[in-house]
């Protein structure tokens, strides 16, 4: 299994408004991340930009439609994809999200809560299990925002997600932003679920910004990261370590230094924290 | 409930196959009294709906942009209920449309669906694997009978459609912010292609097109070149179209 922390530093989400800047130049981020299924097309410019990216830095490939934990068989074509793109870009990860999101053949599009069940515990293992046969390498899931949660659930998330790390080896893409809007939206503390998660398992971190609707909180990743959510990633820091870090915006996308300024950001957080010095990014 | 139990409903709500029954929505789901769990339903509902609508449009921007947010968004959501979505790559979600809309011509003008089609190639083009182009001088100095036996392979970024409606008429109107000409029912061809990066499409007289798919069916070029035949100098014209076809990169190779 590959290493599920490597040293990346800290990285942006790779979007299509900024394809031109990424083949013209090199812009300072240590690294990026890739929406998989954005990229499977044997051809055309979205896989051209990637390679190019890849060869000037790491790239961490991030899923949305792997459907871990829907009760329909695992997709043999979305692997067969996912392998294939795997092998041509070399990922430093590769990572989707802990959820369902296909029923009976049909892809629903999005990343739907499980009820945290010992019958989904065991059921998510063992398709965790596969994939990571499958890719001869650790998957990494990250926690989903979550808007309801089950009535039948017997554990909370991140009991559910420490565990099934324990037992598959997989590991941890920790969304900050998503604990905090799940925190909000179904009511517990957002430290203690960072205090529930291992710390040798979270291999990234997400950051990114949120709606406040009123009642609820709606992950739209399309704002700056939120002062209360760059709070929260100071407490991971504390407790996680160095650990990479990747700024999502994927509406209402900004000019490109601006997500920069973001990861830098989280750069500086990085290093007040653990007193150490700033990571310099790549130029 | 089951896992499955549970998906199954959960699935059903999101589609609208399952009614909302508020019981068994509360004997599932959690609610709070500032978000009871109807409403926390209806939020994965509303998502749905836009998440798929938002694909469509982004496939069909010209479709969108004449139908208006409000009957887009109604076609997709019908189109969405008759062809749920099967394949991770929500960018394939479109693929029947133009079929769709063909067996649903009432959402305004009967070359809707024409249009479709001509969106979903430009789609189909971008995301074709890679090409490389014969050169210039793939055709040249062959004797008349090599050249007449030799086959072409056409470049898998290039789509002949053959249409009721000029679609590409259509298409340029909307593009550029004019009235569309009323639909006029009649026999058109277009040719839509990748070069580098950027997708195009334009008009094709009906010989030329069928001399394409000709081509594209494995025909040798004594059998292409014939399609001109009607013309009033063939060889003149068999020899400009076959100059354009390798000009913009349709021609991968002549053996």
């Amino acid at each position: 299994m590959a290493p599920t922390r490597p040293d990346l530093g800290h990285g942006i989400g790779l979007r299509t408004p900024h394809f031109a800047r990424f083949l013209e130049e090199r812009p300072p981020v240590d690294w990026v991340e890739a929406v998989s299924e954005n990229f499977m097309a044997p051809g055309g410019r979205p896989i051209a930009v990637l390679e190019k990216v890849r060869r000037e830095r790491p790239v961490v490939l991030h899923g949305v439609s792997l459907a871990i934990g829907s009760v329909d068989p695992l997709s043999e074509r979305y692997l067969s994809d996912l392998s294939r793109l795997v092998a041509r870009i070399e990922p430093a990860l590769v990572s989707d999200h802990l959820c369902w999101g296909t029923h009976r053949g049909q892809y629903l599009h999005d990343l739907l809560p499980l009820p945290y069940t010992e019958e989904a515990l065991a059921h998510v293992a063992r398709r965790v299990e596969q994939v990571q046969e499958r890719l001869g390498r650790a998957l990494l899931l990250e926690n989903p925002s979550a808007y309801l949660a089950y009535r039948d659930s017997t554990m909370r998330e991140w009991e559910f997600l420490a565990e099934l790390a324990r037992r598959t080896g997989c590991g941890i893409l920790l969304d900050v932003n998503n604990v905090y809007v799940g925190a909000r939206n179904l009511g517990f503390d957002p430290r203690a679920y960072l205090d529930g998660i291992p710390v040798e398992g979270v291999g990234y971190f997400h950051l990114a910004g949120h709606d406040d609707q009123g009642a609820w909180l709606l992950d739209s990743h399309d704002h700056p990261v939120p002062p209360p959510v760059w709070e929260l990633y100071r407490h991971a820091v504390r407790r996680f370590g160095r650990v990479p870090s990747l700024v999502e915006w994927d509406d209402a996308i900004p000019p490109l230094e601006e997500l920069v300024a973001e990861s830098r950001r989280a750069a500086a957080i990085e290093a007040e924290e653990l007193g150490g010095p700033r990571r310099r990014l790549a130029s | 409930m089951t896992l499955a139990e549970t998906q199954a409903l959960f699935a059903g709500l999101l589609t609208g196959d399952e009614p909302a029954a508020p019981g068994r929505i509360a004997a599932c789901f959690a609610g709070t009294p500032a978000l009871p769990a109807e409403a926390r339903v209806g939020i994965y509902a509303g998502m749905y709906r836009w998440r798929h609508a938002d694909a469509l449009r982004a496939t069909f921007p010209a479709l969108a942009r004449w139908l208006g947010e409000d009957r887009f968004l109604a076609l997709a959501t019908d189109y969405v209920r008759a062809h749920p979505s099967d394949h991770h790559d929500l960018g394939r979600l479109g693929r029947r449309l133009a079929a769709f809309l063909r067996d649903h011509p009432d959402r305004g003008r009967p070359d809707l669906a024409d249009l479709a089609a001509l969106e979903w190639a430009r789609q189909e083009v971008f995301f074709a694997p890679p090409i490389a182009p014969a050169g210039a001088d793939a055709l040249v100095g062959l004797s008349p009978s090599a050249f007449a036996r030799r086959r072409l392979a056409l470049s898998p970024a290039l789509r002949v459609l053959r249409l009721a409606h000029d679609a590409a008429a259509l298409w340029r109107a909307i593009d550029a912010g004019h009235a569309p000409a009323p639909p006029a029912k009649g026999r058109f061809a277009v040719a839509v292609w990748r070069r580098g990066f950027d997708v195009f499409h334009g008009a094709l007289a009906l010989d030329e097109a069928a001399a394409l798919r000709g081509a594209a069916a494995g025909d040798p070029l004594a059998r292409v070149c014939a399609a001109f035949g009607d013309r009033a100098e063939p060889a003149a014209a068999a020899h400009a179209a076959l100059s354009r076809w390798l000009e913009e990169g349709w021609i991968l190779a002549a053996r």
